[in-house]
């Protein structure tokens, strides 16, 4: 780690073999997979809702958006619930990860930026790059990630 | 602002909006004594309490607002129609001065609006009757008050109180400072002292009750002395000797007023709307209580599950009932809207009310006004006839605007009619084709084509004017009632005038459903929509394509498949039903998996995920702790039968 002030407690999480990264501040509860409930004619991105301890939240697919193939729930999947502000309002939004790794500490400095090729998903989604083991991490740029499919 | 400040912005709001009525009230009828007392000492309470509170702009200003009216109750001046347009207009700039709170140091500003009201105020008096000898009925009046301890604290400010008082008449004043304790005790913040104040006045008893209106909590004397220059008093007077804090008691219509004002607790609505919520969860938490109780089977949890349910029914209706307001609460505000457009059209419009006590939920109420305007607008803007054109056409010159609310089931009806030129069906027709909404050659009925007006951007070209060409049309209408779960209705005669109705839920919160299921998702469609349900004809159900119609009792009703309309896959199912809507009249069948049965549901707004999804109304979570979507029937409707027209 470099000796600068700034930075940030990410949440790591699997999908699709990469490892990606959300601030912990967004990250509400890690809970089970649950059933979700399929709204009709919505987009592919927020496919349906779900009850997260008596709260209905809507349920998104953050692979749809990154091009990767739907998943299946494996035994180590887990729904991330996640406090974010869409369109001005405070809203709990869920996501299926296929597993969630840890807490790490991230430098905002040492975001390395994305290069402009060889990039499966769209950088715009993607707020750098850092190395952690050896590893790559892709920390979301999360209004982006995130945003509802009419807002984008 | 501190808690007994907001409380006066509060409560000036309310006179204010009373004051409006009144005044409106008193051009009708302008020679009522009762209504200009009550214009009097609405003012008088603003200037003494606003005065009292930091308001000094505002008391400055009602003096001078007052003074115009003393003079009339004293019979120095007559009401005109000068002086009621001054007076609703000084109304007007009263709430802006309400609304920009109190003066930074507690001395009255100046500003140049003010000044010309005062002015205008000013040279009203002038040009009134010369002023008479001035009336001898002094009293004498005995007051003794103890403000609260906590007064000071709370910002009230005893010598202002006095300073009003003062300006009553001649005052002797005098403090008592017998509670005040030994220094080593004393709290700088706790008010210890009391006043005795010998006054001598023209103003009568009710005059220094409206001093201390808003510290009703002190201890309070008022003895009037029958020695002094006040032995020809008028009776009722001497025999009103009773201490101010038992006013309310008293007989007259304020005092009671005051009494029923007392009976009412004002609550922050954002504090209704959790209350609500906890509901909300607490129906849904009983509904699964209900569930693990027919499980188990046990016969003493069933029955307290029962007795569990009667209860959060009646606690349900109970808090539906706080929230339900009076409908005159939006129609108040229309009589100064009517006016002040016929004003500026130059036509001469009255406003009628009826059923302004139908109770509506708050939301409702406070989403209604705008459509409303909107309404109203275009009645007397494009409905209603210049006064020559009226008496061409034989009606009365002045035309009459009615707003109606009346309650049908679930639903409240409202309506406003004009007795205007009604709608040009052609004219709407030509510009329906024009927009391209209509062919040129289309059949449609006289109703469909009025509703053409609530398509956006819908204006018939010539109707543009200064008042309902700003860019806000009938859609604007459509799109709240909508919003509302409502629908909007259009009826018209033409040279008899139209007729706009909406129809409104009671309530939004909680809406009585028929749970079903599509596709293995549960969904839950309005029950008002509802007609019936029938069983699904075993050879329609293995049709792919086409137009399907049922026929229900010689009546051919169209349906359409919900799986299919929500593009979800077909699920074998032995108990597929019919599920028979109506909506603005029209009935139309819709082909679910399954009927469950009928459903009470709190209704939870949907994400900005999910919100612009047609046909969506908002969610709920079931019993068993999945979550149902709620349907919006109309739209679905209107969904269906556009699927149905190009189905066939």
């Amino acid at each position: 780690m470099t000796d600068s002030a700034e930075t940030q407690m990410v949440l790591t999480f699997a999908l699709d073999g990469e490892t990606f990264a959300i601030p912990v501040g967004h990250v509400d509860e890690i809970i089970d997979p649950l059933p979700i409930t399929r709204a009709p004619n919505a987009d592919a991105f927020a496919p349906g809702l779900i009850n997260v301890r008596g709260a209905i939240a809507p349920f998104v697919d953050l692979r749809h958006r990154l091009g990767m193939r739907p998943a299946e729930v494996q035994e180590a999947s887990r729904v991330l619930v996640l406090d974010l502000v869409v369109g001005g309002e405070a809203t709990k939004v869920a996501m299926l990860a296929d597993d969630v790794a840890d807490i790490t500490e991230t430098a905002v400095a040492d975001l390395e930026a994305v290069p402009e090729l060889g990039v499966r998903w769209p950088i715009d989604l993607i707020r750098g790059v850092a190395k952690k083991d050896g590893a790559l991490v892709i920390v979301l740029d999360v209004d982006a990630a995130f945003a509802p499919q009419n807002l984008q | 602002m501190n808690p007994a400040a907001e409380s006066f912005v509060q409560e000036s709001r309310d006179i204010l909006e009373d004051l409006e009525g009144i005044v409106l009230e008193l051009e009708a009828d302008p020679s009522d004594p009762k209504r200009i007392d009550a214009v009097f000492r609405a003012l008088h309470t603003l200037k003494g309490s606003g005065g009292m509170f930091g308001f000094a702009t505002l008391a400055a200003f009602t003096h001078h607002f007052e003074s115009a009216y003393e003079r009339i109750r004293e019979g120095k001046a007559a009401v005109t129609p000068e002086l009621i347009q001054l007076s609703l207009a000084s109304r007007d700039h009263l709430e802006r001065m309400l609304d920009a709170g109190p003066d930074e140091d507690g001395t009255p500003a100046t500003d140049p609006a003010t000044a010309e009201l005062v002015a205008k105020i000013e040279a009203m008096d002038n040009s009134s009757a010369p002023v008479s000898a001035k009336a001898a009925n002094c009293a004498c009046f005995t007051i003794t008050f103890k403000p609260e301890p906590t007064a000071l604290r709370n910002g009230m400010r005893p010598e202002l109180l006095i300073a009003e008082l003062q300006e009553l008449g001649d005052a002797t004043v005098s403090v008592s400072t017998v509670d005040v304790p030994l220094l080593r005790d004393l709290d700088p913040a706790v008010c210890h002292l009391s006043w005795m104040i010998e006054l001598e006045t023209a103003a009568d008893r009710d005059a220094i009750d409206d001093v201390f209106i808003f510290a009703s909590d002190w201890q309070i004397d008022v003895q009037q002395v029958e020695a002094g220059t006040g032995s020809d008093l008028p009776a009722p007077a001497s025999s009103r000797a009773e201490s101010v804090a038992d006013s309310s008691k008293s007989d007259t219509s304020d005092a009671a007023r005051g009494a029923q004002k007392t009976d009412s607790v004002r609550v922050p609505s954002h504090r209704l709307d959790e209350l609500m919520d906890q509901l909300g969860e607490l129906v849904i938490a009983q509904a699964r209580l209900n569930r693990i109780s027919t499980d188990l089977g046990d016969a003493g949890l069933s029955s307290t599950a029962e007795e569990i349910e009667r209860l959060v029914t009646g606690l349900r209706d109970a808090t539906l009932s706080i929230r339900m307001l009076p409908i005159e609460l939006v129609f108040g505000k229309f009589r100064r809207v009517v006016r002040d457009l016929s004003t500026e059209l130059g036509k001469d419009v009255q406003l009628s009310t009826l059923g302004g006590e139908t109770e509506v939920d708050k939301n409702v109420i406070d989403s209604l006004t705008e459509p409303l305007v909107h309404i109203i607008r275009n009645s007397i803007d494009h409905g209603i006839e210049s006064p020559e054109e009226r008496r061409a056409a034989g009606k009365a010159d002045r035309a009459t605007v009615a707003m109606r609310a009346r309650q049908a089931g679930g639903e409240v009806l409202i309506s406003v009619t004009d007795d205007g030129k009604g709608l040009d069906a052609e004219a709407i027709r030509a510009r329906g084709i024009e927009r391209g909404l209509i062919a040129a050659d289309q059949d449609i009925s006289e109703d469909q084509l009025f509703g053409l007006i609530f398509e956006p951007g819908f204006s018939t070209a010539k109707a543009l004017s200064s008042v309902s060409g700003r860019g806000v049309g009938m859609d604007a209408v459509r799109r709240v009632i909508d919003d509302l779960h409502g629908a909007v209705e259009v009826k018209s005669v033409k040279g008899r005038g139209t007729e706009v109705t909406l129809r409104l839920p009671l309530t939004l919160a909680i809406i009585d459903g028929l749970l079903v299921k599509v596709a293995g998702g549960p969904f839950v469609l309005p029950l008002s929509n509802v007609e019936e349900c029938v069983e699904l004809p075993c050879d329609e159900n293995e049709r792919q394509s086409g137009r399907s119609i049922l026929r229900i009792r010689d009546q051919l009703v169209p349906f359409l498949s919900l799986d299919t309309l929500f593009g979800f896959d077909r699920i074998e199912s032995s108990e597929r039903r019919v599920v028979i809507t109506s909506v603005e009249g029209r009935r139309t069948g819709l082909v679910v998996d399954e009927v469950i049965g009928q459903y009470q549901t709190v209704i939870k707004p949907l994400s900005l995920y999910h919100r612009g999804i047609e046909g969506l109304a908002g969610s709920t979570i079931l019993g068993d702790g999945a979550v149902a979507l709620i349907l919006d029937a109309a739209a679905i409707v209107r969904r269906a039968q556009n699927a149905l027209k190009s189905a066939a």
